[in-house]
């Protein structure tokens, strides 16, 4: 599904330059759920930025379904972000000024052909999935923390990506929240098969997961599958 | 997505509320501006009904007190001015020559019409051939008049549908008082003489007939000269004239310059107001352009979320194109709303085609404006990185 082989990121400034991953070799097969763990800087929202196509490698092939993407343009990528990948960050992102069923629906506003009511019926549906249906009119300051963050996941949901990228999705909530995230990223990838790649500072999230790999200044120091948790 | 773009710009009126009252008033000054400069071109380019080109004004001016005598010398002022070579016609005429600080009003009655202001031009026979007038039916002044028991007149276009509507007015007789009419001759299309930025006028033409206003005199004669005749003549003229009329204050000047005078009145006022008004839209795109640069820096992880949903960097560049858009469609809505009552009001008699084109030019302008604004701060919404914009937050 996601294949990245001998990947290199490098920031380069006028005086400074910073290597924030080296040498990544990963390949997430279809149906995973991949958690990355690691201190802070040491280059994992980057990967998962390279991987989600928001950035370039400095070096290195990124392939997502046998197909190289290096080379393609813009709007090509942007085609396989909106077709292919839904995205969960650590702060929500959603949109202050829309409403939770706008915020929802726009993904599907750069797929031509998605007449206004199917967005809006695929967003209920969507809605439903996390547990939401009953806040579509508010807007995401009347929301908990969790509420958001489940209005973010219906968001990800509501393209049906194969690919879902999680950056910390339960950095900003307290643990009830946190679980009740994590379940149904779970029952995504259980129900749907949806591929989850997760970034996590949480041991037990990372835990939940089928495979938990490990990053120290930008390398990949460990790759665990479930059945070695306990040896990690 | 106009839709979402509209819902977002609706539920960001608050915020957006100063941005769209500045566009309000901006589309507002242009409009009354556009609205003055359209009205001005409209009637420029309207028939004077005359031609103004070598024909020259004298003014007469008398200093002495006895009728008899300046009646007598101003006679023979327009028989030695017949006289000249140079001269092909010349009518006597009132100080509201054509392009003159001058009018003369009248007000006539019809029927069911009363009192229809019209300006009033006492003219000779010859006037016709001075000014190269043309008629649209009847005929003009004539020796045939000279017996006529009621005074002739020939009046234009827009007099007789004021007074008679579309019936016949060759014929038809207006009170002047109990015992004399009017008689209209003759109808002309057009004669705008006040300036060729002022619109149509009711006007009329009456006959000046020397024997039978033996007392009367007037201040202005109307000379059309051979085509190239120039200052030499005028000096000549004038020193011959003035051994006729030796107390009398005899100047003469061009139409042509009169007019350019006259257009003068109007050109620098419109000039000046187009100053002000580019000065001040050129302040309120500099605003525009500042406020949308601040907005678009504020709503990076906004930009970056979208890349991620999938929107490609043209996109986002015609998302923030479009939402000034709407923007400005909102501005403009209520500006519209305001403008629309000049044309359906008919305010200032004005023509609704005038408004009309003032108001599509003054829209035209306030979406290409906000889109120049708009254009540089989108494009650097469009070349961020979503990596980076995301991070940001």
């Amino acid at each position: 599904m996601i294949k990245l082989s001998d990947i290199e990121k490098v920031y380069q400034t006028k005086s400074i330059e910073t290597v924030a991953l080296q040498h990544v070799n990963l390949e997430v097969p279809k149906g995973e759920f991949l958690s990355i763990m690691g201190p802070s800087g040491c280059g994992k929202s980057t990967l998962l930025n390279i991987m989600g196509l928001l950035d370039v490698p400095s070096k290195g092939v990124v392939e997502i379904d046998g197909q190289t993407i290096l080379s393609y343009k813009d709007k090509e990528l942007a085609h396989i972000r909106n077709q292919k990948i839904g995205f969960v960050f650590q702060s929500y992102h959603l949109v202050q000024d829309l409403s939770v069923l706008d915020n929802v629906e726009l993904p599907l506003l750069y797929r031509s052909g998605i007449s206004g009511s199917e967005r809006s019926k695929r967003a209920k549906i969507a809605l439903e999935k996390v547990g939401l249906s009953a806040r579509t009119r508010h807007y995401p300051s009347q929301l908990s923390g969790g509420q958001r963050q489940r209005v973010a996941i219906a968001r990800a949901l509501i393209g049906q990506p194969e690919i879902i990228l999680a950056d910390e999705p339960t950095g900003n909530l307290d643990s009830v929240m946190g679980e009740e995230i994590m379940n149904i990223l779970l029952d995504l990838n259980r129900e749907d098969g949806t591929t989850i790649v997760m970034v996590t500072h949480d041991e037990n999230m990372a835990l939940k997961t089928e495979r938990l790999i490990r990053f120290f200044d930008g390398q990949q120091v460990s790759d665990a599958r479930m059945y070695d948790f306990q040896k990690v | 997505m106009i839709r979402h773009l509209f819902k977002l710009i609706w539920n960001r009126k608050k915020s957006n509320f100063l941005l769209i009252t500045e566009i309000f008033f901006s589309f507002m000054v242009l409009f009354a501006v556009l609205s003055f400069v359209f009205y001005n071109y409209c009637n420029y380019t309207k028939p004077l009904g005359f031609d103004h080109q070598d024909v020259w004004q004298l003014t007469l001016r008398t200093n002495s007190d006895s009728t008899a005598q300046n009646r007598l010398i101003q006679e023979q002022l327009l028989q030695r001015v017949k006289s000249f070579d140079e001269v092909e016609h010349v009518s006597l005429s009132n100080s509201n020559v054509p392009f003159a600080f001058s009018m003369m009003t009248n007000s006539l009655s019809y029927g069911s019409n009363k009192e229809v202001q019209a300006n009033v031009y006492d003219v000779q026979d010859d006037f016709k051939d001075v000014m190269k007038l043309q008629l649209q039916q009847g005929r003009w002044f004539g020796p045939q008049d000279d017996a006529s028991r009621h005074r002739p007149i020939v009046i234009n276009l827009m007099l007789k549908q004021k007074l008679f509507g579309e019936e016949e007015a060759i014929g038809k007789l207006i009170p002047i008082n109990d015992s004399t009419n009017y008689t209209v001759i003759g109808v002309m299309d057009y004669y705008r003489a006040y300036s060729e930025f002022n619109a149509e006028e009711p006007a009329f033409f009456s006959r000046i007939n020397l024997q039978q206003n033996e007392h009367a005199l007037w201040s202005s004669l109307l000379i059309r000269v051979k085509p190239g005749t120039g200052v030499a003549f005028e000096e000549k003229m004038v020193r011959e004239l003035s051994r006729i009329a030796q107390n009398w204050t005899l100047e003469v000047t061009t139409l042509e310059k009169m007019r350019k005078s006259k257009a003068r009145l109007t050109l620098v006022p419109m000039i000046a107001l187009g100053l002000v008004c580019g000065f001040l839209i050129f302040n309120v795109a500099l605003g525009l352009f500042g406020v949308l640069w601040h907005n678009i820096n504020r709503r990076h992880s906004e930009i970056g979320l979208r890349r991620a949903l999938g929107a490609s960097s043209a996109q986002i560049y015609r998302q923030f194109i479009g939402e000034v858009l709407v923007l400005a469609t909102f501005g403009l809505l209520l500006g519209v709303v305001f403008a629309i009552q000049l044309p359906l009001l008919e305010v200032m008699q004005v023509e609704s085609v005038v408004y009309i084109s003032a108001l599509f030019a003054a829209v035209g302008l306030i979406y290409l404006l906000t889109a120049l604004c708009a254009f540089y701060p989108s494009r650097q919404a469009a070349a961020i990185q979503p990596a980076v914009a995301l991070h940001e937050e």
